[in-house]
C-alpha cells in the first residue's frame, strides 16, 4: 500500500512537472529583441490604424479626441466568460508608461505579461505573432506618444477552469505560430505578400471571420470562411472568393468598400464592421490595394462548415 | 357568363383585398422594401460620384428625394411584435434602445432635409454641389446600421 501511494505521488509529480514545463510563459529571445531598432511614432501611427487598437482599447462609445485615449473598458462577451480590453494608455500606474520595448513585444507576440504570465487571447497576439518585431517598436513608440489616462478598466469575469491562466501554455502549444496562415507559390505578386502580411498580422482579421473549434483555436483550414459573430447576435461574413464570400466582387469593389462602407449593391457595412471599415479607411491607398489582391488570392471556402 | 364575370370580380376584389392586407400586416416586408429603394439610390448617386454614371442633377434630386420620403416613412415599420420573422435584420436594440433608434432616424431626417435645401428646385448644380449635399446623407447608412442591424448571411 505505501509503495503504491508512492507511485501514485511519483506520477502526480511527473504529471504536473510535465504540465508545468509545457506552459512556462515563452517570451522572445534576447538575440531577436536585440536587433530591433528605436521606435518610430509616425510609422506606429500607421500600425495602429491597421490594427483597429482603438476599437477595443478606447472607452466604447468615445468620440472626437477621446478616440485616442486609450483607457479600455470594452467588452467581449463569449462563451468562456467577458473579457474586457485593459487601459493601454502611457499612464506608468493603470496603463504601459511603465513598460519596457521588450515587456510591448512579448505581450504583443508571445501573449505574456511583464510579470510572465499568460494573456488570455482575446487580445490576438495569436495574429500579432506575424507581425515584423520593428512594426511593433514603431506601435509602442506611438502609444507613448497618446494621452496617459490615471483609470482601471473592469477586469474580465470568467468562470472555472478559465480562471487559471497556467492552461494558456497547452493551448498556445496548438495555436501560437509566426508562421502565415496561406502559403503562395514563389513569385507570387507583391501586393498579395504585403496583403497577407497585413490581414494575418496586425489587421487580424481572421479572429472574427474565421470560424473556431470549441477550444476557441481558429480552424485553420476554414480560413475567412466567416462565423458566428463572437459577441452579439448575427453572423460575420465568408470572405473568401466563394460564391457566399468575394467571388463577384472586384479588387476595385473591395477597396470602394473599405473606403466608403459601400458593397457593390449598395448595402452599407454595420456592426462591428463599421469602427475596422472606418480604420480601413485611414490607411493608405496601397494598403487597401494589398488588402484586396490577398482576399481574392486565398483559397476558397464554402461558408457551411 | 354574367355570373361568373361577378365571381371573377369579387374573387379579384379578394385578392386585392388581400394583397392590401398582407402590406399593412408585414412591416417587414414594408421595410425592406424601404431599404432596398435607399440602396438603389444609394447605389445611383455612387455611381456618379465614382463617375461611371454621368453627372445629372434631375437623378441627383431623385436620389435626394427618395431618402427624404424613406427616412419620414421608415420608422412607422418597427412595431412590437416585428422584431423577428421574414428574414429581418433589425437589431433587438431598436427595441431596446427606442430613444437611441429615434436619435439616429432624426439625425438622418435633418441631414437630408439639409441637402434638399441645398440643392434647391432642380437639384444640385454640378457634382461637386451634389457631393457636399449628398455625403453626409450617406455617412448616415453606417452609423445607424452600427448599432441597428444585425447581419445574417
Amino acid at each position: 500500500m505505501p509503495r503504491k501511494l508512492l507511485y501514485a505521488a511519483v506520477l502526480i509529480l511527473v504529471v504536473g512537472g510535465v504540465f508545468w514545463f509545457a506552459t512556462e510563459p515563452e517570451r522572445l529571445d534576447a538575440a531577436t529583441l536585440a536587433g530591433v531598432q528605436p521606435g518610430d511614432p509616425d510609422r506606429g501611427e500607421r500600425i495602429f490604424q491597421i490594427g483597429g487598437c482603438a476599437s477595443c482599447h478606447v472607452r466604447p462609445d468615445a468620440e472626437g479626441e477621446a478616440e485616442l485615449e486609450l483607457a479600455g473598458g470594452f467588452a467581449l462577451e463569449t462563451a468562456f466568460g467577458t473579457f474586457v480590453a485593459p487601459n493601454i494608455s502611457p499612464d506608468p500606474e493603470h496603463g504601459i508608461g511603465a513598460w519596457e520595448a521588450a515587456d510591448f513585444a512579448n505581450a504583443m507576440m508571445r501573449g505574456v505579461s511583464p510579470e510572465g504570465e499568460h494573456y488570455y487571447p482575446a487580445f490576438p497576439y495569436t495574429s500579432y505573432a506575424r507581425m515584423k518585431l520593428q512594426d511593433v517598436a514603431d506601435l509602442f513608440a506611438y502609444l507613448k506618444t497618446l494621452p496617459p489616462i490615471a483609470e482601471d478598466a473592469p477586469s474580465h469575469t470568467l468562470s472555472f477552469p478559465y480562471t487559471l491562466r497556467r492552461g494558456l501554455g497547452l493551448w498556445k502549444l496548438l495555436y501560437l505560430s509566426e508562421e502565415p496562415v496561406v502559403t503562395f507559390p514563389v513569385g507570387a505578386p507583391e501586393a498579395v505578400l504585403r496583403g497577407r502580411y497585413l490581414v494575418e498580422g496586425p489587421g487580424h482579421c481572421g479572429e472574427c471571420h474565421t470560424p473556431r473549434f470549441f477550444t476557441g483555436g481558429l480552424k485553420g483550414d476554414r480560413w475567412l470562411a466567416g462565423a458566428r459573430a463572437l459577441e452579439g447576435e448575427g453572423s460575420v461574413p465568408n470572405i473568401t472568393p466563394s460564391e457566399e464570400g468575394l467571388r463577384s466582387w472586384s479588387p476595385g469593389d473591395i477597396v470602394y468598400y473599405f473606403e466608403t462602407g459601400f458593397t457593390p449593391d449598395f448595402d452599407s457595412v454595420g456592426g462591428a464592421m463599421v469602427a475596422v471599415q472606418e480604420n480601413l479607411a485611414k490607411l493608405r491607398a496601397e494598403d487597401r490595394e494589398a488588402i484586396a489582391a490577398y482576399l481574392k488570392a486565398v483559397p476558397i471556402r464554402a461558408s457551411s462548415e | 357568363m354574367k355570373r361568373f364575370v361577378v365571381s371573377c370580380s369579387a374573387l379579384s376584389a379578394l385578392f386585392i383585398t388581400a394583397a392590401a392586407v398582407t402590406a399593412a400586416d408585414d412591416p417587414v416586408a414594408v421595410r425592406k422594401a424601404l431599404m432596398q429603394s435607399m440602396a438603389a439610390s444609394a447605389a445611383t448617386s455612387g455611381a456618379m460620384l465614382k463617375g461611371e454614371l454621368d453627372y445629372n442633377p434631375v437623378v441627383a434630386k431623385a436620389a435626394l428625394a427618395t431618402f427624404n420620403a424613406t427616412a419620414h416613412a421608415y420608422g412607422d415599420y418597427f412595431p412590437g411584435g416585428s422584431e423577428t420573422g421574414g428574414d429581418t435584420t433589425a437589431a433587438p436594440e431598436i427595441w431596446k434602445d427606442p430613444e437611441g433608434f429615434q436619435e439616429a432616424l432624426g439625425k438622418f431626417q435633418t441631414d437630408v432635409a439639409a441637402a434638399l435645401e441645398a440643392s434647391g428646385k432642380d437639384g444640385p448644380a454640378d457634382l461637386a454641389a451634389f457631393q457636399q449635399a449628398v455625403g453626409p446623407v450617406l455617412t448616415n447608412c453606417r452609423s445607424c446600421h452600427e448599432d441597428f442591424r444585425v447581419k445574417n448571411n
